[in-house]
Parts: structure tokens; sequence; C-alpha cells
């Protein structure tokens, strides 16, 4: 059993074909569709899979395996997410193991995070807005149209390419890697656990930026103590703490409140 | 004006989906200032109010998941505002950004209140329903059809600047406490990932992420870059350990050996 990392039917057989990758794109749109504190993108990506699990495992049991693990936290840009879900389509038709799937997705949510802005929000939103804002300002309806064209001729593009791209590379690396799933899976957690440590400090935003009054001298608490100790302190110590408190069996909505009532009472009394 | 009021509360709802779904950003204040006039009746407003609120809101883009003040509501509220009550385009901007703040403020309770229903998906998910799994992701987009649709055609039909007296009477502190947990709540998602994948032997690359990210502030694509390094080093090097002790970490007996020994 061991051996088949853990599928019922590990049979490898290829039954993605194009028609699949691209009804999978158009269900990429829905990504965020459900999205949540939670799980975030999780239940939206599990709608936008389900094609190929459905076609992949035949078994009642594997199916249901595979789909609890899609839905699991999951995060990335909105716009690279048919990158992800070629290699890992190519991964689930080669019944690979679990943790190796999971350690794949989690690993390329912080880089295409980085890219997705980097080309979405900072280069081709503001140069197609910029072009349809000139021409709005002159009174042409030529601006707002101008602007959709150029934004979503090279969106739905990228959509489709990255999907067929990354699945033809995923089938190709994951034929090299054959028979090395043990490593493999070792690897994905060392990636996935230096990206998860590198995701706190760069994402998670706490800080208490209090300043107390000492005759002539005034000293912030974020900037003079905490900075002082360790920067990104407060966002590692409080998920920390929230991974304490899934040990502890409470429930992500318990922690979603607490943050809630913190962030408020915080903000309240002025020291948030 | 009901109906009209009507036309861009439906705007809005569509726009409002695909600030999230679909992404095609026709909810962009330079396509709904086109939109707005057009059903308002003052198209040429319509594209110079759009223009102008387009401006305040280019830099503001999720950037890293961090959401800025509410691009639908603000554009479109804006758009109406100026169209409506003859304003300046830059007065609509005053305007709008209340608005568009205390919607950004809602839709961190919708995310929030969101949450329960996950736990209805992974029953779906055990029981391989996938017309369940669907059906949520249907009801997500419908919330928020019915939420921006609301946000927008209040206003519009009672008239902005009425509207606007309601928004000034939420407590600031509120409205900043919800951005504060706004940048809180990934440590949940993060903490929820540790919980999956933490084993003992591997913390110390937990540790060293956040200390590549904190003190080198490299880019989390530098980190990922440095963490799959490591891992093909560790892959190339457990592997020919394993060769050479002639055993194998897997009990497989499929192992192809062919192009090694």
């Amino acid at each position: 059993m061991e051996y088949n990392n853990g599928y019922i039917d590990s049979s490898q057989e290829k039954v993605i074909t194009k028609k699949d990758l691209n009804h999978m794109v158009w269900r990429s749109f829905l990504l965020q569709a459900s999205f949540n504190y939670e799980r975030m993108q999780a239940c939206g990506w599990l709608y936008s899979m389900i094609p190929a699990l459905k076609k992949i495992h035949k078994n009642k049991e594997d199916l249901s395996r595979s789909m609890k693990l899609h839905m699991e936290f999951f995060n990335v840009h909105p716009f690279l997410v048919t990158f992800v879900q070629g290699i890992v389509t190519a991964m689930e038709e080669n019944k690979e193991s679990q943790e190796a799937i999971r350690g794949i997705k989690i690993a390329l949510m912080g880089p295409l995070g980085g890219i997705g802005d980097a080309l979405f929000w900072f280069t081709l939103l503001p140069i197609a807005a910029s072009i349809g804002v000139s021409l709005s300002l002159e009174g042409s309806i030529a601006g707002p149209i101008i602007f959709l064209l150029i934004f979503n001729s090279v969106h739905i593009f990228l959509r489709f390419f990255l999907m067929h791209y990354s699945y033809k590379m995923g089938v190709e690396a994951i034929e090299k890697l054959q028979g090395d799933t043990e490593y493999v899976t070792k690897g994905s957690l060392i990636l996935g656990l230096t990206v998860v440590g590198g995701l706190i400090a760069s994402f998670v935003r706490l800080s208490i930026p209090y300043v107390i009054e000492m005759g002539s001298t005034t000293v912030n608490i974020q900037t003079d103590v905490i900075d002082k100790i360790m920067p990104n302190m407060l966002p590692l110590l409080y998920t920390l703490l929230m991974f304490y408190l899934l040990k502890k069996k409470k429930t992500p909505i318990t922690l979603i409140m607490l943050t809630l009532a913190i962030g408020i009472i915080g903000s309240l009394i002025g020291i948030l | 004006m009901l109906l009209k009021a009507f036309l861009v509360a439906m705007y809005a709802g569509l726009a409002g989906i695909d600030l999230f779904d679909g992404l095609s950003h026709i909810h962009r204040p330079l396509v709904s200032g086109l939109i707005v006039g057009l059903i308002l009746g003052d198209m040429k407003m319509g594209l110079i109010a759009g223009a102008t609120l387009e401006l305040v809101w280019m830099g503001a883009v999720p950037v890293g998941g961090a959401q800025p003040p509410n691009v639908v509501v603000g554009g479109i509220i804006g758009s109406a505002f100026a169209i409506m009550a003859k304003q300046d385009p830059t007065v609509a901007v005053g305007i709008a950004i209340p608005f568009a703040v205390a919607v950004q403020a809602c839709i961190t309770l919708l995310f929030t209140f969101f949450s329960p229903v996950m736990h209805k998906a992974d029953k779906y998910a055990e029981s391989c329903d996938t017309k369940g799994i669907e059906r949520i992701n249907y009801l997500g987009m419908g919330i928020l059809f019915v939420f921006y649709f609301t946000v927008v055609f209040l206003p519009i039909s009672i008239g902005a600047e009425a509207a606007q007296g309601i928004v000034s009477l939420l407590p600031p502190w509120l409205i900043k406490g919800f951005g504060v947990a706004g940048g809180m709540m990934p440590a949940i998602g993060f903490a929820l990932l540790l919980n999956i994948m933490f084993k003992k032997e591997y913390i110390i690359f937990f540790v060293l992420g956040f200390i590549l990210a904190t003190y080198l502030n490299l880019p989390v694509i530098a980190i990922a870059a440095i963490g799959f390094i490591i891992a093909i080093y560790d892959y190339q090097k457990s592997k020919s350990v394993d060769k050479i002790k002639g055993l194998s970490l897997t009990s497989s007996t499929e192992e192809d050996y062919s192009d090694g020994i």
C-alpha cells in the first residue's frame, strides 16, 4: 500500500486533454468567489480543479481525499493561478503524494505573488490606465474601451498560456523525478517551510506605534524598543500564537474573531 | 430616479464581482465613469469624473494582499455624485473616499463571516459532492452582488449628500480597527499551513526564511529561490547517500537505477 502514495487506485493514466485544461482556465476566473479569511481562495481553487480531479480519480475515496487536500488554505496571485493549476494537474494525474502536491502549491504561492504584483499592478494596469485616462479626459469614449482591450488581451492570453505551459512542464519534470517521491516530498517540505517563514515576515502586519512621554524624551514602543530587539517580532509571535491555539484545537473562526476583537480594541485604546 | 439608481446598482453588483472574480477590470473608475455617465445621461461628465477618480486609485491596488479603499464603490459613487450634483470631479473624490473606506471595512466583515461556510465545503469535499462546492462559490458571488447592489442603490436613491452624513457617523477608530485586524489576518492562514507542514527537524528552514525576510529584506521570490536551492541540494545528497548505502528511503520496488549504477 505504501508505494501507492496513499491512493487506492494509483494507476497513472493520461486522461487530461487540452479541452479539460481550457475548461479549467475558464473556471479559474472564479478563484476568489468564496474568498474568506480562514482558507482564502481554497474553495474557489477547488472549484477550478474539479474537472481534472473528477477525471483523474475514478475511485470515490481517492477523489474525496484529493478534494479535502485542495480545501486546505490557499492564496495565490489571482492572475497567475493557472500556472499552479497546470503543474498540480500534472502531479494529480501522475498520482504524486499529497505531501508533494501540497509542497508545490505552497512553494508557488509567495513567488507568484511578487511576480504578479510587479507584472499586473505595477506595469500593465498603470500603463493601460494612463492611456485610457488621457483619452477620457478629452471626453473620448475610446478611453475606457482601449483600456479594457489592452488590459484583457494580456490578461486572458497569460491565463491560457500559463496553464498549457506549466502542465507540459509539470509532466516532463515528473517523468524525470519518477520514483523519487520520498526525496521530492522532503525537498518540498524544506522549500515550503522556508517560504512560510518569509511570508510571515513580509505579509503579516502588526505593530505598536504607541509613544510614551518621559519628561523631555519620547519612546516609541515599536521603533525604539521592539525593532531594536527584532523587527517583525510581533507578526512572528502572533502567527506562533495562532499556531499554538490551533494545536489547542481552537477553530479558525475563533482565531478570526479574536483577531478582529484585538484590532478594534487596540485601535480604540490607541495602542495599535 | 429610482430606475436610474436601480441600473447603476445592477452595474455595481457586476463590477463588485469583477473586482474579485473575472478581473476583466470593468470595475475600474475609468470604465464605471462611462457606464454611470450613460445611465445618468451625461456621458462626457462621466468620462472625465471616471478618469479623475482613476488617477486617485491608480496606486491603490491590492499589493501583497492588502486591500485599499474600495475602488468599485469609490468610482461609481464618485462619478454619480459629480453628475447628479453637477460638481467638479475633484470634489467627487472627497465624497467617494469615505464611502470607499467604509465599504472596505464591510468587506473585511464579509470575509470573516464567510469563513464558517468552509466547514460546509469540507463536508462536500469529504463526500465528493462537486455540485455542493460549486454552489458555495456561486453563493459567494451572489452575496457580493447583493452587497454592492445595496451599498450603491441606497445612497444614489436618497441622494449622495444625505448618505454622506450617515457614513460620517461611523467612528474613525472602528474603521481603523478593521484595517488593523485586516493586516493581522494573514497570520491565521500561515498558522494553518504550519499546522499541516510543521516537522521539528525542518524548523531551521522556517527560521531561515523569516531571517532572510526580516534582516536582509529579501523579497519572497528570492527566499523561495534559496529554499529551492537547499531543497535541490538535499535531494541530490540524500539520493546519492542512499544509493551508496544500497538502500532506499522508500519501500518502493519500482526505483529506477538504470541511469545511475
